[in-house]
C-alpha cells in the first residue's frame, strides 16, 4: 500500500478527503464566522481537490492503465469480499476535474451571490459535502462505495434544494427530488444483487471483465442493464422520473449550476459509461437507454419552449442535453456521451451562473416575460450568456457544436442498437437539436435582447454583478468556447478525449460509411442549429414575439409549459393514492385504533370495579366469600370420590 | 336410632331458631336447647364426662355470658331485611345448602367398615374422666399448658378491655355494680365487665 | 342397631351449614356470634363421633378424639369471653351493632 501512495495518481484519493475536511469545518464552526470565510474555507477546500485531481490527470497522460487502490476491507463476506477502494483512470480523472473544477469557479461565485444569507455557513458546508460524495461516487472501485456516494448527492441535493425552507413550496420540492430519486435507487439496489448473484463481486472492474463471457445478449445482463438504467434515469431526470429537476429549480441559483446541471444529474451517464462492458454485451438493454434518451431529449425540448422561469427553461434543456447523453451510451458511443457531459458542464454552468447573475441584479425576478434589454446594462454577464447559448446551439466551432456532433455520428453509426432504430433515433436528435436552438435562442432574446419589459422600480436598480461573480462566468465562457478542440470530428481529424479515455471504456465497433456521409451528418446538425437559431430571430426579434405568444398562450403551449401532463399524471396516480391511503388510514387510526383502545380501557376500569365491589369493606361480604371457598373445596372433595 | 333422629331433630330445629328467631333472646335461648340435645348425643356417643362438661360449661356459663351481654346491651329486635347486599341472602341460603351436602357425600363415600361396639366400650370405657385424664396429662400436656396460658391470655385481654383512657378499672361516680361472676368450672376465664354497666361512656 | 357414624356427620356437617348461614343473615354482631357457637358445637359433635369410630380400631384414637373436644370447648369458653368483651367496647363506641355499620376493613 505504501508503494502505491508514492504514485501521484493515487493522490486523487484525498479529493474527497478534502471536501469532507471542509464540509466538517465550515459545518462545525462556520457559524461564527464572519461573513466571507465560510465560503473562502470551502472554495480552498475544493481548490485543494482540484490541485490534486489535476496532479492525477496529468500523471494519467502517458499510461495507459489507471491505477486501482483498495484502502481497506468493509465486508469480507464469504463469497462476496467487498472493500473500500479507488480507480483512478482517465474517466474518473475527466470526471475529477469537471467535479473539482466547475465546483470551485462556483464556490468562488456563490461567495458573493448567497452573501448576507443567513445560512451561509450551511450552504457552503452542504456544497463541500456534496462535492465529497460525488467524488467518492466517481472514484468507487465497487458498487457499494459507489452506491454510498449515490445516495450522498441525494441527500444533499435535497438538502440544497430545500435550502430556503422556511418556504413550503422549496421543501415539497426537495422531498420530490428525494422520493423520484429512490425509486432509481430501488432500481441501483436490485441491480447489485443480480450483478452479486451473477459475477461473484461487486468491484465493478472485476464484473466488467467477466461480463465478457457471457453470451451477447444474455438475458441476466439484460436485466441488470435495465435496473441500472432505472437508477440512472432517476439520478439524471430521464423519462419517466424526470419530474423533479424543473421543480430542483427553488434552490439557489449556484446550486442549479452545480448539482443540476454540471455534476450530480450526469452520475447516471457516468454509471453506465462505468458499466460499459456489460451494456456492450447487451444490445436490448443499451436500446432501451438509447430510446429513454433520445424521447427525453425531445420532449424535454418541447417543455423548455413553453416555460416562462428563466430557470425551468434551462432545467429542461439540461434534461434534454442529458437525453443526448443517454442516447450516445446508449448507441455505444461512451467516450461521445462523456465528451458531452464535459462541454455540457461548462456551458450550461455558464448559463445557469449567468441566469444567477440576472436574478442577482433583479434582486429575485425570475419570469422571463418581465425581463429584456439586459444585455446593455449587464455587459459581462450578457457576453457570456450569448457564448453560452450559441454553445449548447452547436454553433459551429464552439464547443457544444463538436460534442453534439460526436453524439449524432455516434448514434448514426452505431452497432449496437443498429436492429433498434438507429437511424430513427438520429432523426429524433436532430430535431431536438433544432429545437434546442430555437428554444435558447429565445431564452436568450428574452433576457438580454429587446425593449425592457422590466418592473420600474427594479430597472433603476440593475447593475453588473460583482467580480467574484463575472469571473467565473468568463472562465466558464471561455471553456465553453475552446473545449470541443479537445474531441474533432474523429472521422477526419485527430479525437484527442477519445483515445485518453479508450481505456475506461468498452470499444463498440461502429460502422465506417463513406466521407462524404459523414459530412453530410455535420452539416445537417450545423443546417438544424441554424434553423432554429433563425426560426427564432423571425418571432422573436422581427415579430416581437406575438406569434410565440400567440401559441404559448393556447392549450398547446399550457399543457407543454406544465411539463407535458406528466407530473399531473403522477399526481393523479402515485401521489392521490398515496394521500387516499393515508387519509384512510388515519381514519382506521382514529376509529379503530383509537376507540378500540379506549374500549380496552372501559374493559379494563369495569373489571376493575367488578372485583373492587370484593373489597368494599363489608364483612359479610367477606365472610361469604370465605365460606364459599369452603363449600368448592367441599365439592371438589365430593367430586373425587371423597378420597382428597 | 329412635333416640338419634329425635335429637337430630331437635338441634336442627334449635339451630334453626337460632339464625332465624327475631328475636335475639329467643335466639340465645334456641341455641341452649340445640346445646342440651348435643349432650345427649355425646352420652349416646359414649362421651359421659363430655356431657357433663357441655353441659356446665357451654349451656351454664357461655349461654349465660351470652344473655348476660344480650340483656345488658339491650339489643333489640333484629333490624328488618337487610337494605344493603340484597343478594346476600340467597347466596347465603344456596352456599349452606351445597356445603352440607358435599360434606355429607363425602362422608357417606368414604365407607369404612363400622367399628365394633364392644370394642369401642373397651376402649373408650364410657369416656370417663379418668380415660381423659389419662390423655390430657399424658399425649396431649402440652396442648393442656397451652390452652393454660390462653386462657390466661384471655382474662388478662377481657381486663385490658374494660379499661378506660384514664386508666381505672372502674366507672368513676358509679362505683361497685352486681358482685363479679363467680370464677367457672377448669378451664374458663372470664373477664369483669364492669366497665360496661355504666353503659354509654367512652372506654 | 347402632346408629352409623356417617348419620353423626351428616348431621354436624347440617348444623355447621346453618350456623353459616347464620353468620352471613344476620345482622347483629352479637347474634353473628351465637351462629359461629353454634359452628363450633357442630365441629365437636363431628369430633365425637369420630372418636367413637376410630375407638373401635385403635386404643389410644377415642379418649384422644374426646380430649381433642375438650380442648376445643375450653378454647371456645376463652374465646366467647374475649369476644363478647370487644363488642361490649365497640358498643360503647358506636351505640349500634350493627355488622354492616361496623364494617371499616377495607383492604
Amino acid at each position: 500500500m505504501t508503494g502505491a501512495w508514492s504514485d501521484p495518481v493515487a493522490w486523487a484519493a484525498l479529493a474527497p478527503l478534502f471536501a469532507l475536511a471542509g464540509a466538517l469545518l465550515v459545518g462545525l464552526f462556520g457559524r461564527r464566522w464572519p461573513e466571507p470565510l465560510p465560503g473562502v474555507v470551502a472554495s480552498l477546500a475544493i481548490a485543494a481537490a482540484f490541485v490534486v485531481a489535476a496532479v492525477a490527470a496529468v500523471g494519467l497522460l502517458g499510461r495507459d492503465a489507471g491505477v486501482a487502490l483498495t484502502l481497506w476491507p468493509f465486508l469480507p463476506v464469504a463469497g462476496l469480499d467487498v472493500s473500500v477502494g479507488v480507480v483512478v483512470d482517465p474517466l474518473a480523472a475527466t470526471f475529477l476535474l469537471i467535479i473539482t473544477g466547475v465546483g470551485l469557479l462556483i464556490h468562488v461565485y456563490s461567495i458573493d451571490y448567497m452573501r448576507d444569507d443567513d445560512g451561509n455557513a450551511r450552504y457552503f458546508a452542504l456544497l463541500n459535502l456534496f462535492v465529497a460524495s460525488m467524488l467518492v461516487l466517481v472514484l468507487a472501485d465497487s458498487l457499494v462505495l459507489l452506491f454510498v456516494g449515490w445516495e450522498g448527492v441525494g441527500v444533499c441535493s435535497y438538502l440544497l434544494i430545500g435550502f430556503w425552507y422556511r418556504q413550503r413550496a422549496n421543501a415539497d420540492a426537495g422531498r420530490k427530488a428525494f422520493i423520484v430519486n429512490r425509486i432509481g435507487d430501488a432500481g441501483f439496489l436490485l441491480a447489485s444483487f443480480l450483478v452479486a448473484a451473477t459475477f461473484g463481486t461487486l468491484t465493478i472492474a472485476d464484473a466488467n471483465a467477466q461480463a465478457g463471457s457471457f453470451a451477447f445478449g444474455a438475458g441476466v445482463l439484460t436485466a441488470i442493464g435495465l435496473l441500472f438504467l432505472l437508477a440512472a434515469a432517476g439520478k439524471s431526470a430521464q423519462l419517466p422520473l424526470h419530474v423533479w429537476l424543473p421543480d430542483a429549480m427553488a434552490g439557489p441559483t449556484p446550486v442549479s449550476a452545480l448539482i443540476h446541471a454540471a455534476t450530480m444529474v450526469t452520475a447516471g451517464v457516468y454509471l453506465v459509461a462505468r458499466l460499459s462492458p456489460l451494456y456492450a454485451q447487451a444490445p436490448a438493454a443499451s436500446a432501451a437507454v438509447a430510446w429513454v434518451g433520445a424521447l427525453t431529449a425531445l420532449i424535454a425540448a418541447v417543455a423548455a419552449l413553453a416555460q416562462t422561469d428563466i430557470k425551468r427553461i434551462l432545467a429542461y434543456s439540461t434534461v434534454s442535453q442529458l437525453g443526448f447523453m443517454f442516447a450516445a451510451v446508449g448507441a455505444g458511443a461512451y467516450a461521445a456521451a462523456v465528451f458531452h457531459v464535459f462541454t455540457h458542464a461548462f456551458f450550461k454552468g455558464l448559463l445557469f451562473l449567468a441566469a444567477g447573475s440576472v436574478i442577482h441584479a433583479l434582486h429575485g425576478e425570475q419570469d422571463v416575460r418581465r425581463m429584456g434589454g439586459l444585455g446593455r446594462r449587464m455587459r459581462l454577464t450578457g457576453s457570456s450568456a450569448l457564448v453560452g447559448t450559441l454553445a449548447i446551439a452547436g454553433v459551429p466551432l464552439l464547443s457544444g457544436f463538436f460534442s453534439k456532433e460526436a453524439i449524432l455520428g455516434g448514434v448514426w453509426n452505431s452497432t449496437l442498437v443498429e436492429d433498434y432504430g438507429s437511424r430513427l433515433l438520429f432523426a429524433l436528435l436532430l430535431v431536438t437539436a433544432g429545437l434546442t436552438a430555437f428554444y435558447m435562442f429565445r431564452w436568450y432574446h428574452r433576457v438580454f435582447c429587446g425593449e425592457s419589459r422590466l418592473a420600474r422600480d427594479v430597472a433603476a436598480k440593475v447593475h453588473e454583478s460583482p467580480g467574484t461573480m463575472t469571473a467565473p462566468l468568463v472562465v466558464l465562457a471561455a471553456l465553453a468556447a475552446v473545449a470541443g478542440y479537445l474531441g474533432l470530428p474523429a472521422f477526419a481529424f485527430p479525437n484527442w478525449i477519445k483515445s485518453w479515455l479508450a481505456p475506461s471504456l468498452a470499444s463498440v465497433g461502429a460502422l465506417h460509411p463513406p466521407l462524404w456521409v459523414e459530412w453530410l451528418l455535420v452539416a445537417a446538425s450545423v443546417v438544424a442549429a441554424a434553423a432554429g437559431l433563425a426560426a427564432g430571430w423571425w418571432i422573436y426579434e422581427r415579430g416581437r414575439g406575438a406569434l410565440a405568444e400567440r401559441v404559448g398562450g393556447g392549450v398547446m403551449g399550457r399543457f407543454a409549459r406544465d411539463g407535458l401532463g406528466f407530473d399531473a399524471a403522477y399526481r393523479a396516480g402515485a401521489v392521490s393514492t398515496a394521500e387516499g391511503l393515508a387519509a384512510g388510514l388515519a381514519v382506521a387510526d382514529r376509529d379503530l385504533l383509537d376507540r378500540g383502545i379506549a374500549a380496552g380501557v372501559t374493559t379494563a376500569s369495569w373489571l376493575g370495579r367488578a372485583v373492587a365491589a370484593w373489597q368494599s369493606g363489608f364483612v359479610r361480604l367477606y365472610a361469604l366469600a370465605t365460606l364459599i371457598g369452603l363449600t368448592a373445596l367441599a365439592v371438589v372433595v365430593a367430586a373425587l370420590g371423597g378420597r382428597a | 336410632m329412635a333416640t338419634f333422629t329425635v335429637l337430630a331433630v331437635v338441634m336442627v330445629v334449635g339451630a334453626l331458631g337460632v339464625v332465624l328467631l327475631r328475636q335475639p333472646v329467643h335466639a340465645a335461648l334456641a341455641l341452649v336447647g340445640t346445646l342440651l340435645a348435643l349432650a345427649v348425643t355425646y352420652v349416646t356417643l359414649e362421651a359421659h364426662f363430655l356431657a357433663a362438661i357441655q353441659v356446665i360449661v357451654y349451656a351454664g356459663a357461655i349461654m349465660v355470658l351470652f344473655l348476660f351481654v344480650l340483656m345488658l346491651l339491650n339489643v333489640q329486635r333484629s333490624i328488618g331485611p337487610q337494605r344493603s347486599l340484597p343478594g346476600l341472602r340467597w347466596a347465603a341460603y344456596a352456599t349452606a345448602v351445597v356445603l352440607a351436602t358435599a360434606v355429607a357425600l363425602v362422608a357417606f363415600w368414604d365407607g369404612r367398615p363400622a367399628p365394633d361396639p364392644a370394642v369401642v366400650s373397651l376402649h373408650l370405657q364410657g369416656g370417663s374422666a379418668a380415660g381423659i385424664a389419662d390423655v390430657l396429662f399424658g399425649e396431649l400436656l402440652l396442648a393442656f399448658h397451652l390452652v393454660g396460658v390462653l386462657l390466661l391470655t384471655g382474662v388478662v385481654g377481657a381486663v385490658a378491655l374494660v379499661q378506660r383512657h384514664d386508666g381505672s378499672a372502674h366507672g368513676a361516680p358509679k362505683a361497685g355494680g352486681p358482685l363479679p361472676a363467680p370464677e367457672g368450672p377448669v378451664g374458663s376465664g372470664r373477664g369483669r365487665k364492669r366497665g360496661a354497666l355504666a353503659g354509654g361512656r367512652r372506654s | 342397631m347402632t346408629v352409623p357414624t356417617e348419620a353423626y356427620v351428616a348431621l354436624s356437617a347440617a348444623l355447621f351449614a346453618i350456623g353459616a348461614m347464620g353468620v352471613l343473615i344476620r345482622r347483629s354482631a352479637i347474634l353473628v356470634f351465637l351462629s359461629v357457637e353454634l359452628m363450633l358445637n357442630a365441629g365437636n359433635l363431628a369430633l365425637v363421633a369420630y372418636a367413637r369410630h376410630w375407638a373401635g380400631f385403635d386404643a389410644l384414637a377415642g379418649l384422644s378424639g374426646q380430649t381433642v373436644v375438650f380442648i376445643v370447648l375450653a378454647v371456645a369458653a376463652a374465646e366467647v369471653a374475649v369476644g363478647l368483651g370487644i363488642l361490649v367496647a365497640i358498643f360503647r363506641d358506636r351505640s349500634s351493632t350493627d355488622v354492616d355499620a361496623l364494617s371499616g376493613v377495607r383492604l
